[in-house]
């Protein structure tokens, strides 16, 4: 055989490729994928029952761990190799939170966001890697086996985002309970103060600027109600942001492998590690937000 | 018609009609985006900081659409 060229090697590559692709899918068919949104259950110990999101969010715990022990094992002034990542990690983040933040808020917020999106951000990108979704057990019997895989992103599980959600929302409020004093900040919602002193007003007699004075009260009431409420309704929005990005994610990179295995996952493989990133910067950043929101003085009238 | 065929329909109907607005407001804040960077290309920092944002709360909307679809589909 004459000595073919870069691209003749290329172009026969890339037939064989194609070839033994549609001989794969012709004479090896592939089930549907079952998808199930609820975490499965795999063993339940004395009562307590351990999900395989569990087991992954461990995973990720036991890797963080690990990667920070390995950075900071011989530490020296002038980093070099994991040490130079780690740090590198850790100074985006805090220049990020004092842009948003100021100095010395940012210093305070620092480790809550900094934690909240070296979390998610793990969790994102470790349920990428092989062996997530496709190792497991066969549950059932007979035609109807469904295959319970034992590491499942974290991320996916809806109480992982929920309580994520949760921390963030404690957190705002604590801190801006600190920084207002508890009743100054609890007048941010139940905005009662006009009320009252116009119906003091109205009970002294001026019946006028009472009447003025109550009607803005119940206008300033609602509005108390309605940021109170939205501060709640956070921790929804929160959860399905995080909870619906990864999950979608999931179902859509398992739906493009069992169309074309190999091919067509590829440009969602990188869709994912994004959308990862993204994800996390945004709830650590929602955070930040919300946390600076909370820690500014209320201007007064 | 029967159950099946109208779960599928709704959680067409849930994530078609779901994703039209998030898609028109996220379209209408890279507008602005791009338009005060235009005008103030050294506000970059900020801008993009403050789009990344406001992008992430208007595409939560389209992601509750895409949940009720996925629980039609798959839970119900």
């Amino acid at each position: 055989m004459a000595r073919l060229s870069r691209w003749q090697k290329i172009g026969l590559i890339t037939l064989v490729a194609l070839l033994l692709l549609v001989l794969g899918c012709l004479y090896f068919p592939v089930p549907k994928p079952h998808v199930e949104l609820a975490p499965e259950k795999l063993w339940t110990p004395g009562g307590f029952p351990i999900t395989n999101t569990m087991i992954t969010a461990w995973l990720t715990i036991v890797v963080l761990g690990l990667l920070c022990y390995f950075a900071t094992r011989r530490m020296k002034l002038v980093p070099t190799g994991l040490q130079n990542v780690v740090e590198y990690a850790v100074e985006m983040l805090i220049n990020f939170t004092e842009n948003v933040a100021g100095k010395e808020h940012g210093r305070k917020f620092f480790p809550v966001v900094a934690t909240i999106f070296i979390f998610v951000i793990a969790n994102a990108w470790l349920s990428l890697l092989p062996g997530f979704m496709s190792i497991g057990f066969w549950h059932g019997e007979g035609e109807e086996q469904v295959l319970v895989p034992l590491f499942r992103g974290a991320n996916t599980d809806v109480n992982v985002p929920l309580a994520l959600a949760l921390i963030s929302f404690v957190f705002v409020e604590y801190w801006g309970i600190r920084s207002h004093g508890f009743l100054r900040y609890v007048r941010k919602f139940a905005n009662v103060g006009r009320l009252f002193s116009g119906v003091r007003q109205v009970m002294r007699g001026h019946i006028r600027s009472g009447m003025g004075s109550i009607f803005n009260g119940i206008i300033d009431a609602f509005v108390g109600l309605v940021e109170f409420i939205s501060e709640v309704v956070r921790i929804v929005s929160f959860t399905f942001r995080l909870f619906g990005n990864m999950t979608a994610g999931e179902i859509l990179i398992f739906s493009m492998l069992f169309l074309i295995p190999w091919v067509a996952a590829l440009p969602f493989y990188g869709l994912e590690v994004f959308i990862g990133f993204v994800q996390a910067l945004i709830f650590c950043g929602l955070t930040l937000v919300f946390l600076v929101i909370a820690v500014t003085p209320h201007e007064e009238h | 018609m029967d159950p099946e065929s109208m779960k599928w329909i709704g959680a067409a109907i849930a994530i078609g009609a779901g994703a039209l607005g998030p898609g028109i407001g996220i379209g209408l804040l890279g507008y602005g985006a791009m338009t005060a960077l235009g005008r103030n290309p050294e506000a970059r920092g900020p801008i993009m900081t403050n789009m990344i944002l406001a992008i992430a709360f208007a595409e939560a909307i389209a992601i509750y659409a895409l949940i009720v679809a996925i629980l039609l589909i798959f839970v119900a």
